[in-house]
């Protein structure tokens, strides 16, 4: 199709705006530095502009389109009351820095979200300020860092990570300035605890886990973990890309942890929009409370003439006593946290029913995809990426037997599934297993939609192979050639079609 | 009740399926040790209708600066974002989409984040840029890094960075929590007392891995000497320059007077200030980056069938297959606000992006004439021209003033005393093209009589 600068419009053919306020020829300009050139940007009518726009999104897939089985993006459905709200002019049309009576409402909705996430992880603070996963990782990683410079224990310069962790964890905490000690998982993909307990010493600043891990498989030996890295005076970090699983059945401060993040934008259902924005905040217990980036809100009693939002309460900023400083110039993307604000309340403490239906439905998906497999004669062509009854919120399966026997590769696999119209699995993570699709159905599917891509799945895997190596056909463009786009790089449109 | 859950009354059909008994049976793995087994201290759950109410009762009590007449910017800047790009960018195959993996089905989103690089490599006269970052700040920490991984091995001064004093705290806290951990030393550019950089600094910063400043820079001077910053500190030093990407409509692209990397905070174009966040950071270099940049970016390249196609690429550079080795840990980025920006841009088209940004000259130009004439107002930097915000002296402190005037219905700027402590008595007063002439006449009558009262 068309691309922007296929808009060859007259001059000004696009949106037009008021007249300046003062005509131009009575301004004055720092003429050394004027323009000579103006960007080279196409000319189009807001007609020709929706009309693009609207092409575009037909050739992009998402929740609403069909089902996402994306593993560890928990891609559930983002209800459009959320947006509704988040159009209102009492959150669009604030300034960060208006003064704290101008926020009353924005501030209690921060406060209540601050509150609700410590309780759901056992946390005992949060900050909403990260505005990615990865970024309240490097921030929580920050707090840890400066809380034993703090304490005189600088020498702990290492961060242990197992091999199973999503990428983020190591590059976050290198990031931060730490070393990374990467443990390797046991056979069944779990936390190996004599290979832990082997690298630990007290030049460990923390370990990073998430849990269930990236296999969907909960850690049963995670108190084990927690008490072997204290016990050399390390902190236990939370990834809470997987918190989905677990809400209201166990917490990150049951297990140990001392600092979580959380994905507001997976576990909390901040539309994800093809690739951001997110929200990242983090949650810490009391000892790494004063070193959150600032401010977080707090609350004190009224006083005399303040207008309040809740009856006797007033809320304000409050800077943490050793804050690590800032991570986002202003309170983070204040936007997502309202939506999952809106999110929240759908729920109340019915949380730990959706985590439960979480579960279910991966349970059951996984189910019918054996049972499928069993009774269509294709149960040899993959196996379970781990062995285990129960899974959590997603699971894995191997493609390895396939790619054995026939010659199909998880790729193909998910290639296939785009022809019949759904978003493929995960693939290729984690690296831990040959040939990997991860499979996270959410909550929000139907038992009718969790069947029939079972009989769907199930029917891609005995498809014939030559048809699979040349899937998919019946989408916008056929394979994508990475290759070439990595050897002819065309990051912009050529000077040659300007 | 909850509404959003398909499977709820099927919990026992299907749980009969997989051979259990109760829900329980799948958490069976949680350890009995940690497990949770009271409820959720929260409270219960409520229905749209209800959570409609509540926002809007929670929401009603903030002030939207619209209700005001309100001269505050400070790296935010009021706009009006078109009504088509809040009617394109709801639609569920965007905004419902998770990053594009599968690019054969995610061809819509891709081809337009390659749009959007090609608009900000226009605006800001660089080859390449990535499909968006956090916001401004992180932009101009992750150009830091990238730069010191480029110049690492050259620079005379290892290490050293220089950054212009002028860069807010808020921004430098950032800058300082993404280098810290590289061993990177930052280190103050100075400015002289007309705002401008001082050449002797400048000179002092040739051979470090580079230099960062802002064009305008924060207290909205626009600063002609930049145009030679990168002739001074030479091949190996970075010279990065954070914008107001509205400016570049009016003002020349500094990628046209020798910036390597050009960063800033993309809000005003497609996004309102939404209380600091979600916004979207621009990241553009010069080829010499590309291979140490953060973040993400789309190539054009062709399908099986050599029809034309889009993906990510360069990605070795990325977390997922680096590790700790990538030259970033970002990955989820702001992609929606991009296009929303793209979307923004594409409407205005090259003489429309000149408008806006003689509209945002022409609204500050106004604010000035008007301030002129108020007895004890000052311009900090009299001398110099401006561009979206101007910073006055007053006759006491900011913070009075500020509380003064919303009697008036006026929130008359930015307190700089925030800043810095020798600033307390300063006012940064932001106009944009929403500014309109009444709400300049209604700061220019309550600060004459603020004033009147201070000296009085």
């Amino acid at each position: 199709m068309n691309n922007l600068w296929d808009f060859t419009g007259a001059k000004g053919s696009g949106y037009a705006q008021p007249a300046p306020l003062v005509p131009e020829s009575e301004l004055t300009f720092a003429t050394s530095l004027l323009r000579k050139d103006a960007p080279r940007w196409p000319r189009l009518s807001e007609p020709e502009m929706v009309r693009h726009y609207t092409n575009l999104s037909r050739r992009n897939f998402g929740i609403d389109t069909g089902f996402y089985p994306l593993g560890s993006c928990t891609m559930k459905h983002n209800p459009r009351v959320n947006e509704v709200i988040a159009q209102m002019p009492g959150i669009c049309d604030i300034h960060p820095h208006q003064p704290e009576h101008h926020l009353q409402g924005l501030l209690a909705i921060f406060h209540e979200m601050q509150h609700m996430l410590a309780v759901c992880a056992g946390m005992d603070a949060v900050t909403l300020q990260p505005v990615a996963g990865a970024q309240g990782e490097f921030t929580a990683v920050r707090c840890i860092q400066e809380y034993f410079r703090e304490r005189g224990e600088a020498q702990r310069t290492r961060i242990v990570v197992p091999d199973s962790a999503h990428g983020t964890n190591p590059a976050s905490a290198a990031m931060a300035g730490f070393e990374i000690v990467e443990v390797p998982s046991t056979e069944d993909g779990r936390i190996d605890l004599q290979a832990l307990e082997a690298v630990l010493d007290d030049t460990i600043a923390a370990m990073m886990i998430t849990n269930p891990n990236t296999l969907g498989l909960f850690e049963t030996d995670i108190a084990a973990a927690s008490e072997l890295v204290h016990g050399v005076g390390g902190q236990m970090y939370y990834d809470g890309a997987n918190f989905n699983a677990i809400i209201g059945r166990t917490s990150p401060g049951l297990m140990g942890f001392d600092a979580v993040h959380y994905n507001l934008h997976k576990t909390f259902s901040q539309p994800h929009g093809g690739g951001g924005p997110g929200s990242g905040p983090i949650g810490v217990k009391a000892h790494l409370a004063p070193f959150l980036p600032g401010p977080v809100v707090d609350v004190r009693e009224a006083e005399e003439g303040e207008r309040t939002v809740e009856l006797g309460r007033w809320f304000h900023w409050r800077e943490p006593e050793h804050s690590i400083g800032k991570v986002q110039q202003w309170h983070g993307n204040a936007g997502a946290v309202l939506r999952c604000w809106a999110f929240y309340r759908r729920y109340g403490r019915d949380l730990r029913t959706m985590s439960e239906h979480a579960v279910l439905n991966a349970n059951y998906l996984r189910h019918a995809i054996h049972h499928e497999a069993k009774e269509a004669g294709v149960d040899h062509l993959f196996v379970d990426g781990a062995r285990t009854d129960v899974a959590k919120h997603e699971f894995t399966l191997s493609m390895q037997p396939a790619k054995e026997a026939v010659g199909v590769t998880a790729m193909d696999i998910a290639k296939g599934l785009l022809d019949l119209g759904y978003m493929a699995p995960t693939v290729y993570f984690p690296l831990v297993v040959p040939e990997c699709l991860m499979i996270e159905p959410t909550e929000t599917e139907a038992k009718d939609t969790l069947d029939q891509f079972a009989k769907d799945f199930v029917a891609v895997v005995g498809t014939d192979p030559a048809t699979l190596h040349a899937a998919p056909v019946t989408t916008p463009v056929r394979r994508v050639d990475e290759v070439y786009a990595a050897r002819n790089l065309c990051l912009r449109v050529p000077e040659e079609d300007l | 009740m909850v509404d959003q859950l398909p499977n709820r009354g099927r919990e026992a059909e299907m749980l009969s399926a997989m051979g259990y008994a109760s829900m329980d049976d799948l958490f069976s793995d949680v350890p009995v040790d940690v497990r949770m087994n009271e409820d959720l201290p929260l409270r219960g759950p409520q229905t749209e209708e209800e959570i409609i109410a509540d926002a809007r009762r929670l929401l009603g009590a903030n002030v939207p600066l619209g209700t005001m007449a309100s001269f505050i910017g400070a790296g935010l800047y009021r706009n009006h974002v078109p009504a088509a790009v809040f009617q394109l960018v709801t639609r569920g195959e965007f905004l419902t989409a998770y990053t594009p993996y599968q690019a054969e089905v995610s061809q819509g989103m891709l081809q337009a984040m390659w749009e959007f690089q090609g608009l900000i490599s226009e605006l800001v006269g660089l080859p390449v840029a990535n499909l968006s970052v956090y916001d401004g700040s992180s932009a101009a920490a992750e150009s830091i890094t990238c730069a010191v991984r480029v110049h690492g091995r050259k620079a005379t001064q290892k290490g050293v960075v220089y950054i212009s004093e002028m860069v807010p705290p808020d921004r430098w806290s950032v800058i300082h929590n993404y280098t810290q951990g590289g061993g990177i030393e930052l280190r103050k550019l100075r400015h002289l007392a007309d705002g401008t950089l001082d050449p002797a600094s400048v000179a002092e910063a040739a051979g470090s891995c580079a230099v960062y400043v802002e064009q305008p820079n924060p207290l909205g001077l626009l600063d002609g000497s930049l145009t030679g910053v990168k002739d001074i500190v030479g091949e190996h030093t970075a010279f990065i320059v954070g914008v107001n990407p509205v400016s570049l409509g009016l003002y020349e692209a500094p990628g046209h007077y020798g910036a390597d990397i050009v960063v800033g905070e993309g809000q005003p174009f497609g996004s309102p200030m939404t209380a600091g966040g979600p916004i979207y950071g621009i990241f553009a270099c010069s080829k010499a980056y590309m291979r140490q940049m953060p973040g993400r970016i789309v190539g054009r390249t062709i399908d099986e069938d050599e029809q034309t196609a889009y993906c990510l690429t360069l990605s070795t550079r990325e977390q997922h297959i680096r590790r700790h080795r990538a030259t970033s840990n970002l990955c989820t980025n702001e992609t929606l606000i991009a296009l929303m920006g793209a979307m923004h841009m594409s409407l205005l088209g090259p003489e429309g992006v000149r408008n806006l940004a003689v509209r945002n000259a022409a609204a500050l130009h106004a604010v000035v004439q008007a301030l002129n004439g108020v007895d004890g107002v000052e311009f900090v930097h009299p001398s110099g021209h401006h561009f979206n915000e101007i910073a006055v002296q007053l006759p006491g402190p900011a913070a009075d003033c500020i509380e003064a005037l919303e009697a008036h219905g006026v929130l008359p700027g930015f307190d700089l005393g925030r800043w810095s402590e020798d600033r307390t008595n300063q006012l940064l007063v932001t106009a944009t093209d929403q500014t309109r002439p009444e709400e300049i006449e209604r700061l220019a009558t309550a600060m004459a009589a603020w004033c009147a009262e201070v000296v009085a």
